[in-house]
């Protein structure tokens, strides 16, 4: 398949925010020499029910917070202007304090490239304008959110973000007094509807509560682990699929903040389906928003049968297209690169500064290549591979690097410590 | 439609000419050594690490191929292990858009038909840093990073079970015409012992940094530029490398070529990180290092200037400085380039979105606010040198970083200054008796 034909379906409807600003700054010119005529009004008291109606709310410590993501139907009726169309996603939020201590709304914790009200606005402003435009940035802070929320208040108003498709995995950091109150929420994506199907957050949810096997014992679980196939299959179960060289244990809410803060994003191809396990294609897949907007690596999950210690347990692959990734989309297929355990050990490396990590593993259950020989995979793709799977432990507190554990289940990383002084051993003969 | 843009993108040009070019100075004696002999190191108890950026050539000479060309820039790594652990050096760290070895051969796999593909990821792969670093060795390899123009900070973090170490190493990239202003404040002492007050106690330093200038200045101090709302207390070991963490990198120094660049990337909107930052003054110079942190595109590029001052607090560097949000580009009359940014007219918001951005940098430890820049509401705006309007409470941001990591939940504040409420004010409130 490909490339130039899964762009669309990467990014659905994205005005993509080269032409607007092109378009704005032709208009702009036209505007200075054919003189401007400002058309703006502030709009009518905004009434919060459709928000709300879809809002996702969550309960952390004595605060409870709602968030929705707006359609461009919403942004319009709350602004008298379709934010949307200018590649910003606004999010609502009302945080309701029940606590007795003040609150701050982390926004880098949000979106680190977040817009400022006024950044957003000054794109609506006319030329020769000045009493207008002066209306729209008040306007724009008027319906901001705005820190601090006060003990015992409620401050609800808008975040302007970069856009999510689909799902827009919403993570709120709040500060009180020496305590950080961490809320993720799942919300959809109003404008991207009609593509809804893409995450099965219910379906999954299902799935985590419909897998009944605990396991309490490292041990065991690890057996477990190292006994699932080596690979997916194709749909009739005939062929070998890629390897199953990925596991994330921890809350779906968990890992999916751990993947989002790495910048990957829920995005599934046809190609993807071609991969199935347990019977089926994958429940989620993330594709990691590399340079240029080519997707590069890619992560494909599926929830296990079984828990360990009462959290979720999911099986994945991770690959990563082969060729390079600014190469033109229209000569790139999206074959599986050969060198899976890059993909693999990079993958851990990204997760480690997630903050989420707490404890790394590896374990058998891949199987190892032949030194110089390829295994086939689907659709003419092979790899090679040391044949290990990693084990990653996520949890919701935020760790640093200085606390992330690695297993001694198997001697895979003492085995690479031989490797790695033959290596040195070598390069100074 | 197309006739005006060009009329104006000729006047752009012609003005580009006959502003010529700034100077650079000259190559230095460290940028003539290869790039094992020019390596920094750097050390934390039994681990030694050493890093240096190659040049354009140098990494042609290396690999076989003109890496740069596809802008890949290789880092050379060396870590010395004598402690009693394995360690791992995690690429991620030094770029988070790093390329693995595999990729950046079959990046040149289709162009260097000479070459198979096979012969390329072979010696990509053996030129590669290999993990782990085995307790008593010592490792060494490139990690492929983005290239940077100028400066670069590397950030080199290693992980052993429950420990990790990190290392930034701030190297000066050859064959660039860099910053060289950045070379003077970095690798010469820019005041002499006498000309430097280390301030010890907080209420001293305090006074001081409220009675620094409002504002930056034009070339001949007699107009008053962008607000003074930032004080960074730090360096190379702990302040710089949180900033990079956080997708803050070094600018160019403003030259013809770059200008020219930025219009390019103002007209296609494509993320240009190296744009040039415009001189102001403070010290009768201007600032001594410039950051930004391009998003998007060239529109949305929040900067910052620091200017290293005399003061020291508790022996650490006092950078004294000014950030403000670019909002988009436009044009103007009182800059010799004619574009200039359109900045945020709330001030405070961008001092606001970086104090929240280094809190999750792990280095900040202590924040707080001063006076000094004087207050300026929205009804009576003041403005810069381009004639931005802009107001404030009128406070400026003390930020204090550390080497040794801080979570979030720690971050200190001093009880100085606050605008009323949250964040700063109720906790500085808590730590009062």
């Amino acid at each position: 398949m490909s490339n130039a034909k899964l762009k669309p379906e990467l990014l659905p409807g994205v005005p993509s925010r080269q032409a607007p600003q092109f378009a704005i700054l032709i208009s702009s010119l036209l505007l200075i020499v054919l003189g401007g005529c400002a058309s703006w009004q502030t709009p009518p008291e905004f009434n919060d029910a459709v928000l709300r109606s879809r809002a996702v709310s969550g309960d952390v410590g004595g605060i409870k917070l709602n968030a929705a993501v707006l359609s461009s139907e919403d942004s319009q009726r709350m602004f008298g202007v379709n934010v949307n169309a200018t590649g910003v996603q606004p999010v609502w939020i009302e945080v309701e304090n029940s606590t007795n201590q003040v609150l701050w709304l982390l926004r880098a914790g949000t979106d680190p490239d977040l817009f400022s009200p006024l950044e957003v606005s000054w794109s609506f402003h006319k030329s020769f304008a000045n009493e207008t435009n002066a209306q729209l940035d008040d306007h724009f802070n008027e319906m901001s959110f705005q820190n601090p929320i006060a003990p015992g208040t409620t401050q609800s108003g808008i975040i302007f973000t970069n856009p999510h498709h689909y799902t827009r995995l919403l993570s709120i950091d709040i500060l009180g007094q020496g305590q950080l109150f961490p809320f993720t929420l799942f919300l959809t994506v109003p404008d991207d509807k009609a593509n809804a199907s893409n995450i099965a957050l219910d379906n999954m949810n299902q799935l985590i509560e419909a897998a009944t096997d605990d396991y309490q014992d490292a041990g065991t679980f690890r057996t477990r682990l190292e006994q699932l196939p080596c690979c997916a299959t194709s749909a009739d179960g005939n062929e070998a699929g890629d390897p199953l060289n990925v596991i994330l244990v921890g809350d779906l809410a968990d890992i999916a903040t751990a993947l989002v803060r790495r910048d990957f994003r829920a995005s599934m191809l046809e190609l993807d389906n071609a991969q199935r396990l347990f019977g089926r294609k994958p429940d989620i897949v993330g594709r990691k928003a590399a340079m240029g907007g080519t997707p590069a690596n890619w992560v494909r999950l599926w929830v296990a049968p079984f828990r360990y210690q009462g959290k979720a347990v999911f099986v994945a692959q991770a690959g990563r297209r082969q060729g390079w990734r600014l190469a033109e989309a229209e000569d790139q297929d999206m074959m599986l690169d050969p060198n899976v355990d890059e993909v693999r050990n990079f993958l851990v490396q990204d997760m480690l500064y997630s903050n989420g990590v707490s404890k790394i593993a590896y374990i058998t259950g891949v199987g190892p290549t032949e030194p110089g020989e390829l295994r086939d995979s689907l659709g003419g793709a092979s790899y090679h591979t040391d044949g290990l799977r990693v084990v990653l432990f996520l949890v919701t507190r935020p760790l640093s690097l200085s606390d992330i554990q690695v297993l001694d289940w198997y001697p895979a990383l003492r085995l690479q410590e031989i490797d790695a002084v033959k290596k040195i051993e070598n390069d100074s003969n | 439609m197309a006739g005006i843009f060009k009329t104006i993108l000729a006047i752009i040009f012609i003005a580009l000419i006959s502003a010529g070019c700034a100077s650079v100075g000259p190559e230095s004696e460290i940028e003539k050594l290869d790039y094992k002999s020019r390596a920094v190191t750097r050390s934390d108890g039994a681990v030694h690490v050493s890093a240096s950026v190659l040049s354009a050539d140098e990494s042609r000479d290396v690999y076989g191929v003109p890496l740069a060309k596809k802008g890949i820039q290789p880092v050379w790594i060396e870590v010395e292990n004598r402690d009693n652990v394995a360690y791992w050096l995690l690429s991620p760290g030094l770029d988070p858009n790093f390329f693995p070895a595999s990729e950046a051969a079959e990046a040149f796999a289709t162009t260097h038909e000479s070459e198979t593909r096979e012969v390329l990821e072979q010696r990509f792969s053996a030129l590669a840093f290999h993990n782990p670093v085995p307790p008593g060795k010592t490792a060494s390899g490139f990690v492929l990073t983005n290239l940077d123009k100028g400066v670069k900070i590397v950030q080199v973090d290693l992980v052993a079970s429950g420990k990790s170490k990190s290392f930034s190493i701030f190297t000066i990239v050859p064959g660039f015409r860099s910053d060289y202003r950045a070379r003077r404040v970095f690798i010469r002492e820019l005041y002499t012992e006498d000309e430097i007050i280390d301030f010890t106690d907080d209420d001293s330093f305090r006074t001081a940094l409220d009675a620094l200038p409002c504002c930056a200045t034009s070339e001949d101090g007699t107009r008053n530029g962008d607000p003074l709302n930032l004080v960074i207390v730090g360096g190379v070991d702990d302040a710089f490398p949180a900033l990079v963490r956080r997708g803050w990198r070094p600018t160019e120094q403003t030259w013809t070529g770059s200008v020219l660049k930025m219009i390019n990337s103002a007209m296609a909107g494509e993320r240009y990180p190296y744009a040039p930052v415009s001189p102001l003054y403070l010290y009768d110079r201007p600032q001594d290092f410039a950051l930004q942190k391009a998003r998007d595109n060239i529109h949305q590029r929040n900067h910052l200037r620091l200017w290293l001052s005399p003061m020291r607090y508790q022996g650490k560097q006092v950078w004294v400085g000014q950030i403000s949000r670019d909002i988009g580009t436009r044009f103007t009359i009182h800059s010799p380039y004619l574009t200039t940014h359109k900045i945020d007219p709330d001030v405070d918001e961008a001092r606001t979105a970086l104090l929240e951005d280094m809190a999750y940098s792990q280095s900040l430890v202590k924040l707080g606010l001063v006076k000094g820049v004087g207050a300026a509401s929205k009804d009576a705006p003041r403005s810069n040198l381009t004639t931005d309007p802009y107001y404030t409470d009128g406070f400026r941001a003390v930020l204090m970083f550390d080497i040794h990591p801080t979570a979030l939940t720690d971050i200190q504040f001093l009880p100085w200054e606050g605008p009323g409420g949250g964040f700063i004010d109720q906790n500085s409130r808590q730590v009062q008796p």
